[in-house]
């Protein structure tokens, strides 16, 4: 069961990374501006009943004109089991691809349906206890769909993720609700609520988690983002000793391209 | 002889002030007068953070000056000298590759009128 964890971490720190708009926890099928070509970088504190858990990934996408991105997410990850010793390093390298299917907008109003596929590449160390990398090749796709006017942001993300090395396969769902808590205008300076679920269901061992997510960012200019949030299980499948107690993020986006 | 002295300078400097500000009336009144205004309606304009993308092509526009975008409206505007006028096709594909929907584009040699959203 321990392996859930290493596919669960990887999950925490993955889904949303590419997220590089609003919302916080879930992906965008909207590839402009902060959605686009930004750098995306925050440090996540997951707490468990047995262990703390820090990730700080940084995402660089790239746009291959409006409707294709490219792009790769590194991470540092430190892992505090109780009773051992802390263990630190690179966890896996991830690449990432996203294109656009489908745009349907209106005035003040946009409706985007986008696919994404995650490939994690098992690179870092799995010498050590607890282990950095999952020693699993992952590949994720995923479907993803926005619609976002001027008054509020609906996004969801359904999407199933293949494991190798015996690690459970996983269902990914996630939902978002973003609501702009100033009046929206450009340049912007942005106020923004964010709740939703974020979901797993690892298919082989029927268990599932959801997480309730919650969160606030401040978009200050028109190229620089902060943001914070907290995320609680409702549904947690897993040993007690295992259990997630909260996961708290906090970080930044830049536009660089 | 003293007054008379005086006199010329004074009328010299007064003539040569005078020489001096034509050339720039005239080079304000081209500034004017050679611009065209260009007003474009853009759908799917739904984001701030996501405008900026429509700014960064619109400034590759040649002489393009003075963007605003304005959200609420779904519009942007700016202005360019007349003999860079683009064509619609082209402000087309710019919106286009920015990645949102031209749904109308107005070209006028006076500026629009709009509020300031800022």
């Amino acid at each position: 069961m321990n392996r859930l964890i290493i596919i669960l971490l990887s999950i925490f720190s993955i889904s949303s990374v590419f997220a590089q708009g609003p919302p916080i926890f879930t992906e965008t099928p909207i590839l402009l501006g902060l959605d686009g070509g930004g750098i995306r970088t925050f440090g996540r504190f997951i707490s468990k009943e047995n262990a703390t858990i820090y990730v700080q990934p940084i995402g660089i996408p790239y746009n291959i004109g409006s409707k294709t991105q490219i792009g790769t997410v590194l991470r540092f990850i430190n892992k505090n089991p109780n009773g051992i010793s802390a263990q630190s390093g690179i966890g896996d390298l991830i690449f990432f691809a996203k294109r656009q299917l489908f745009q349907k907008d209106g005035k003040g109003k946009t409706f985007r349906l986008t696919a994404k596929l995650d490939q994690v590449f098992p690179t870092a160390k799995t010498n050590s206890t607890p282990s950095i990398g999952s020693n699993s090749w992952q590949s994720q796709l995923s479907l993803v769909a926005g619609y976002v006017t001027l008054k509020y942001g609906l996004y969801g993300q359904v999407g199933y993720n293949i494991t190798t090395n015996n690690l459970p396969d996983n269902i990914i769902y996630n939902l978002a609700f973003v609501y702009p808590l100033l009046p929206q205008k450009y340049p912007p300076n942005q106020l923004n609520l964010n709740i939703g679920i974020n979901g797993n269901f690892f298919t082989d061992i029927n268990s599932n988690t959801i997480l309730a997510s919650g969160g606030v960012q401040w978009i200050t200019s028109k190229t620089v983002l902060f943001e914070t949030g907290l995320q609680i299980p409702i549904v947690e499948e897993v040993p007690d000793t295992q259990k997630t107690n909260y996961v708290l993020t906090f970080g930044t986006r830049i536009l660089i391209f | 002889m003293k007054t008379l002295l005086k006199t010329g300078i004074i009328t010299l400097l007064t003539f040569a002030a005078f020489l001096l500000s034509i050339p720039n009336a005239n080079a304000q009144s081209n500034n004017e007068t050679d611009k065209t205004y260009i007003k474009i309606d853009v759908d799917g304009l739904s984001c701030p953070f996501c405008a900026y993308g429509l700014e960064k092509k619109l400034k590759k526009i040649n002489t393009v000056s003075n963007i605003e975008i304005y959200l609420k409206e779904g519009i942007a505007v700016f202005s360019v000298s007349k003999n860079q006028k683009p064509t619609k096709d082209t402000l087309k594909k710019i919106v286009t590759d920015a990645g949102f929907t031209p749904s109308g584009i107005v070209f006028s040699d006076k500026p629009f009128a709009l509020k300031d959203e800022k």
